[in-house]
């Protein structure tokens, strides 16, 4: 035989519990629906508790002169299968207890949302790009304390996030910063700060690579009849000029849909100073001769070196030449400065069998790599073989530079 | 002995009766009957003739108020619920919380609202009506959400020369207990940091407190640890307690009882994003009920209203944002 | 303090009823005096926002004004200039407040009619029409707790201003609470430009004093001498507990709504009927013909009253207005609890 809660019932408006006055019919005895069982006092009225359906009252749970909240069990009717069925009352219905005193009844139990079906309000989620696990979005928060530390992006390259798909929480971040400290730091120059964040910027743009193996011989010979001696750079500098003074368009800039032209043939070079590389500028290198520039040139890479390099003789250039070759390598990538697209490399000359069609056979040269590393946006392979091959054509008859 | 928050706010104003012949109390069947919900209850015998019952007539009720404020009194006014203060609208913001502004005569009234819905009270004795008086310059509104501040704030809301809406929810009346009457109290103006946390600042005020208080019992147990803010007042809202706490857990989830649009939530939100962006993690959240009136049906008000389970869900997306 | 144009215990030392009526004149001159100059002000641009006059209304309003003792309290409404003006209001509150001086009892903050000195007893009117009616209830419901006995509240309501709930709640509440409330009807036959058949469907307004269980009587706004007498006998019953009072007094209204208004809408049939009579011409017949006044001294007091006006403007155009970067922007009493939430 089912048992049929007796549940005390909301009776009135903010009433929150009742006391028990009589229990009015004795366990054991029969009931017909809606006949009161209980008697209970609230702080408004006295009133009674009815009964769900026919049945035997089975027992009480209350005592007299308690009070008992609103939903809660306050004994138990027998009743037949047909009728708890009927009445639907066969389970014992915990949703009354809850929704009058949500909140306060420490038992609730935790819901999973699955079972919420209700529209909830819809809380979008974060802008992050799909698979950008990373420092690609970074809350307010984050990005303050970034400026505060002064750090970008790039420096969190090596930073999982485990925030929503990916993103770095401020939590990870805090987390990095101070596993951070655990390691050996030491002070980073000015210099390294400033070409780090000039790379950085530069990198924000598609840079690609292409190299032309040249016969250095001509220029090598050509150099040891010179006093003073051009200092290799300096040949490559004159030739690009010259190249860029026939078809400047490769060190165009694209700045969205525009493209912005050079308006004078400013060439830089890259000297290695303690902590970085300084870029001395010749200007209007199309219009001096080689032996003209070799004063100047000296200079100022002495200046470079001394760190002591005016103002006007830095920045405004439209390309750059860097003589990798000097540090015995004979490839590399260089980066273009961030407001350049080409940066002209040359590499170390080695001796090379190279094959002569004439002689039949293999005869020894000088040969170096000359590199073009370009921002891809603005020129394409093609265009950059094609200044390149000039480049190397120029130097190939260093006597006209 | 444990006291409700009813016999709290019975007990404010039996003392500011007893400490203030200033103070009388004008509503309709506060008189002999103690006010529909006894929040009244002897006080009329107690102190005859400074209890009396007034005509169906919000308007008047509130006029005669600022009048009597004028002459030098502090009239408490017992609105028999929130939902019913609108026919008395225009004397509150028009004429209590324009006077001092206008004439530097201040207006020292303090009107009870019986607050939020309990389940079947439907719409018209459901509504929670502070932030519509909160956007009207010269009131101060209350929104005590524990015993002990339902009796320490009228009894400030009493002795504040400003008008005071006073905003009592009818859930706790009965449901809240605590042991005893408090015999200190914070000021008005500043919020309580009902939990302290780490993860998420949980903003919340009058009821709506104690379901963030279950919700913070239950994220506990899964790690997370909220901050459980309880305004008090939510004019003056104390944007200070607020910004430090968002400080410290970079999260926002802020809960009303009460409709999304321009209401406490909206300028919780407003302020903190306004002032605290770089202090935020991740958005900040609201959860309010429902754009639509206070359904009658025990089904619709637990779906309408935030609880405990919706405030949850709110949290653990917040969380994992 | 309420600078007292007349001293209201002298009013107990007039001597007859001649002075009484001499006095009332002479108020009655000063407010339509004021009143023209002020729309005529308006008409040089020289006035922000509306201007409201009481042409046609100076008999009834300075009847109650002159009632009225100081610890009673008064709530005039926006055609009462007399009535202030007999109550002691300063003539500089008026010029202040229309010209919006800072140094006016409102300091600029609000405009117009919207003025009064509420410690003195000379409460401000709001623009909902009917909610000052519960407010001059709860004045007197403090007297009473206070103890304080044999003093009055006075309000003024027009036609229109009877129809809102906020009259008839305030009207009944004064009712139940046998208040001594005077509450002055001014029938005027138009609500801006409703006519009166638009705004009640009653016999007349005395209709509804019965509706309420209070005393009401009739009186001809048009005659001072009917005003000074019925409007003084239902302020003494008031006075001597009789519970509330209405006066409803049949008058026409003899400007616009507003000064913007040119009222084009009146039935000319109005205008030139008996009720279309200038109080302030009535007035002067009859002193003269009661032989309380003679041309030579009607001729005085106008040409004093317009020296006094025009002083009193000369004076508050140069008077400053209010310095928005020095106000405290603070709407509460209590500052600790202000917010102070936008940046400056």
């Amino acid at each position: 035989m089912p048992s049929i809660p007796i549940i005390m019932p909301q009776l009135g408006e903010s009433i929150a519990e009742a006391t028990i006055v009589n229990l009015l019919v004795p366990v054991g005895d029969q009931v017909q629906t809606d006949q009161d069982i209980i008697e209970v006092e609230t702080s408004k009225a006295t009133m009674n508790v009815a009964s769900p359906c026919p049945g035997r009252v089975e027992r009480f749970l209350v005592k007299l002169g308690e009070s008992y909240p609103v939903g809660a069990v306050l004994g138990y009717l027998e009743a037949s299968p047909a009728d708890a069925a009927r009445l639907g009352l066969d389970v014992v219905p915990a949703r009354n207890g809850e929704e009058s005193e949500a909140g306060l009844d420490p038992s609730r139990r935790t819901q999973t949302e699955s079972t919420h079906k209700s529209v909830q309000p819809t809380v979008r989620g974060l802008p992050v790009p799909a698979n950008a696990a990373g420092a690609s979005y970074m809350s307010p928060r984050m990005k303050a304390r970034m400026v505060e530390l002064g750090l970008h992006a790039a420096d969190l390259a090596g930073l999982p996030g485990s925030g929503t798909a990916g993103r770095v929480t401020i939590q990870d971040f805090e987390k990095f910063i101070a596993n951070l400290e655990q390691h050996k730091l030491s002070q980073a120059s000015t210099m390294r700060v400033a070409v780090a964040d000039a790379m950085r910027r530069s990198w924000t743009r598609p840079l690609a690579t292409v190299a032309l193996p040249v016969c250095f011989d001509a220029l090598l010979n050509h150099r040891r009849t010179c006093n003073p001696k051009p200092g290799p750079a300096l040949y490559a500098l004159r030739a690009l000029a010259l190249a860029l003074s026939e078809n400047s368009a490769p060190a165009g800039r694209l700045i969205g849909n525009k493209i912005v032209h050079p308006s004078a043939i400013d060439v830089g070079f890259a000297v290695e100073a303690e902590e970085g590389v300084l870029v001395p500028v010749i200007r209007n290198a199309e219009k001096h001769r080689l032996k003209d520039m070799v004063k100047r040139y000296d200079e100022l890479v002495e200046l470079a070196r001394q760190r002591k390099l005016p103002v006007e003789a830095t920045g405004g250039s439209i390309a750059t030449v860097t003589n990798f070759g000097t540090f015995g390598l004979t490839w590399a990538t260089p980066i273009p400065l961030p407001e350049q697209t080409l940066v002209l490399g040359m590499g170390a000359a080695r001796r090379v069998p190279n094959w002569d069609a004439a002689k039949g056979q293999f005869v020894p040269v000088m040969e170096a790599n000359l590199t073009l590393s370009f921002d891809h946006r603005v020129l394409d392979g093609g265009a950059a073989g094609r200044l390149l091959a000039r480049v190397a054509q120029l130097l190939a008859s260093p006597e006209t530079l | 002995m444990s006291v409700t928050y009813l016999d709290a706010i019975r007990e404010a104003q039996a003392r500011a009766l007893a400490d203030d012949p200033r103070v009388f109390i004008y509503g309709q069947d506060v008189g002999a009957f103690g006010g529909a919900f006894k929040a009244t209850k002897n006080l009329a015998q107690k102190f005859p003739g400074r209890v009396m019952d007034a005509p169906i007539s919000e308007d008047a009720m509130i006029g005669l108020a600022v009048g009597a404020a004028i002459q030098g009194m502090r009239p408490i006014i017992e609105m028999q619920f929130a939902d019913f203060s609108t026919p008395g609208f225009n004397q509150i913001v028009n004429q209590a919380a324009t006077l001092h502004w206008r004439t530097r005569v201040p207006c020292p009234i303090t009107v009870r609202l019986p607050c939020g819905g309990t389940s079947g009270s439907g719409p018209f004795h459901s509504q929670s009506m502070e932030a519509i008086y909160a956007h009207y310059p010269g009131l101060v509104v209350m929104t005590p959400a524990t015993v002990e501040d339902a009796y320490s704030m009228l009894l400030e809301a009493v002795a504040i020369d400003d008008p005071v809406i006073f905003c009592e929810h009818k859930y706790l009346y009965y449901h809240l207990k605590a042991e005893r009457l408090p015999t200190e109290a914070m000021p008005t103006g500043k919020a309580r940091i009902a939990r302290p946390g780490r993860d998420m600042t949980l903003v919340a005020y009058s009821a709506m407190v104690h379901e963030a208080l279950a919700v913070a019992e239950e994220l506990a147990a899964e790690g997370a640890e909220l901050e459980v803010v309880d305004l008090r007042s939510v004019k003056p809202l104390d944007t200070d307690t607020v910004m430090a706490s968002v400080a410290r857990t970079g999260r926002l989830l802020c809960v009303g009882e009460a409709w999304p649009w321009g209401g406490v939530t909206a300028e919780v939100v407003a302020r903190v994003a306004s002032e605290g962006f770089g202090l935020l993690d991740a958005p900040p959240q609201r959860l309010n009920a429902k754009d639509t009136p206070v359904p009658y049906h025990p089904n619709l008000w637990a779906a309408h209203r935030p609880t405990a389970r919706s405030i949850a869900a709110a949290a653990r997306r917040l969380l994992r944002l | 303090m309420v600078h007292a144009l007349f001293n209201h215990h002298a009013v107990d030392e007039v001597s007859s009823f001649g002075d009484l009526y001499v006095k009332a004149y002479r108020v009655m001159l000063l407010a339509r005096v004021l009143d023209d100059k002020f729309a005529s002000l308006y008409r040089m641009g020289k006035i922000h926002g509306g201007v409201f006059v009481g042409r046609g209304q100076e008999a009834l309003s300075v009847s109650l004004g002159l009632a009225l003792r100081r610890g009673d309290v008064f709530a005039p409404l926006i055609r009462d200039a007399a009535g202030r003006l007999a109550f002691g209001e300063p003539v500089l509150d008026a010029v202040r407040t229309y010209l919006g001086s800072a140094l006016g009892p409102m300091r600029a903050r609000d405009g117009n009619i919207h003025r009064g000195r509420p410690t003195e007893g000379l409460f401000v009117m709001i623009s909902h029409l009917g909610a000052m009616i519960s407010v001059v209830n709860g004045a007197l419901l403090a007297h009473r707790l206070k103890g304080i006995k044999g003093t009055v509240g006075a309000t003024c309501i027009g036609d229109g201003g009877t129809s809102t709930g906020a009259f008839h709640e305030g009207v009944n509440q004064a009712a139940v609470e046998k208040l001594p409330l005077v509450l002055v009807v001014a029938d005027n036959q138009y609500a801006y430009s409703t006519p009166t058949a638009r705004q009640f469907a009653c016999g007349s307004l005395l209709d509804k004093a019965a509706g309420y269980g209070i005393e009401g009587q009739p009186v001809d706004g048009t005659d001072l001498a009917a005003c000074l007498k019925v409007v003084g006998e239902a302020v003494n019953r008031a006075r001597e507990g009789g519970g509330p009072q209405m006066v409803v007094a049949r008058l026409l209204r003899l400007c616009g709504h507003g000064e913007h208004d040119d009222a084009s809408y009146v039935d000319p049939k109005l205008k030139a009927s008996p009720l279309g009579q200038d109080c302030l011409q009535v007035a002067e017949t009859h002193l003269l013909r009661s032989g309380w006044a003679d041309l030579k001294a009607l001729s005085a007091w106008r040409a004093e009253t317009a020296q006094r006006v025009e002083e009193s403007v000369a004076k508050v155009q140069r008077e400053p207005g209010p310095d928005p970067y020095k106000q405290d922007w603070c709407a509460l009493a209590s500052k600790r609890l202000s917010e102070g939430q936008e940046p400056d």
